[in-house]
């Protein structure tokens, strides 16, 4: 599944311009270490946090997409800083629970 | 016996806090790993220390899946990536030249004041880069890590530490305070 194929099936919407890539996988949490620390390339990054050092973090592992869910506002300036890096942020006002239950339905599980 | 061509994974992951104090009498800036979550200050002799920022944060070491080779961080403060802060810095012009090529530049710190005059061998910086290379696709982009002695000015330094302080609150904190 590509990150395109992603927002067509589930109606998460792109804040940022990005190339397509292939999700392989997804990752939930809040905290920049634990994604440094577990998040693998091609991850799907699940989280509500919206400051612009998400950026670097989802850099740093090669996510395949940021998704800020709940409805949070992203900053401006994150967004500028995702272009500048090929980041692709979703975004969506369903929950991460939500969320999560449609990408099990589509058969993406953490890996 | 050919050399390894080593495939780094990470081990020993230690989550904790990495902790910035600075003495009011003296204004030296020190840095720890601490596995406990502290803010408080004390005196050592006509020094008195405060905390400037105490983020979590974790650390860890590299192991080879090939031959099991074990390359330590224990003297790896953290990653820091450059907001362009300073246009004259090594970091930034470095940013610029190796963002044409989509390489990322992030910049490896260790433990102050120790890490001014001890600073960490370019070979273990290599490794870490080899490491969050293999991670990733690198047909679409590559990191690069350089030492913190790159940064033109630290108590001028804007650059961003990757990891987690006031981001739980769910409010984009300011421009961070200075550090140094």
């Amino acid at each position: 599944m590509t990150t395109k194929d992603l927002i067509e099936s589930t109606g998460l919407t792109p804040l940022t311009e990005f190339e397509p890539r292939n999700v392989d996988g997804v990752f939930v949490s809040d905290m920049l270490s634990d994604v440094m620390a577990g998040a693998k390339s091609g991850n799907l990054w699940i989280t509500v946090q919206t400051h612009k050092n998400i950026v670097p973090a989802a850099n740093l592992v090669d996510a395949a997409a940021i998704v800020i869910t709940s409805g949070k506002k992203v900053p401006q300036d994150t967004l500028e800083l995702a272009n500048q890096h090929d980041i692709a942020i979703l975004w969506t006002e369903i929950s991460t629970f939500e969320l999560v239950g449609k990408l099990y339905s589509l058969g993406l599980v953490t890996k | 016996m050919p050399e390894c061509q080593h495939r780094w994974s990470m081990t020993n992951i230690q989550f904790g806090f990495t902790v910035f104090e600075k003495c009011s009498h003296c204004q030296t800036v020190r840095t720890y790993f601490s596995t406990q979550d502290t803010w408080d200050e004390y005196r050592e002799g006509l020094c008195l220390w405060s905390i400037v920022e105490n983020a979590q944060t974790f650390r860890f070491d590299l192991q080879c899946t090939v031959c099991n080779q074990v390359q330590s961080n224990e003297d790896l403060l953290g990653l820091l990536y450059c907001t362009g802060c300073l246009p004259d810095c090594k970091v930034e012009i470095l940013r610029k030249e190796c963002a044409a090529r989509k390489t990322w530049i992030l910049v490896a710190f260790g433990f102050l004041p120790e890490a001014k005059t001890k600073p960490i061998p370019e070979r273990k910086l290599q490794v870490l880069t080899d490491y969050f290379n293999q991670r990733r696709d690198t047909s679409r982009s590559t990191i690069k890590i350089v030492w913190f002695d790159q940064i033109k000015s630290l108590s001028l330094c804007r650059g961003e530490f990757i990891h987690d302080v006031g981001m739980l609150s769910l409010e984009a904190p300011e421009e961070r305070k200075p550090l140094f």
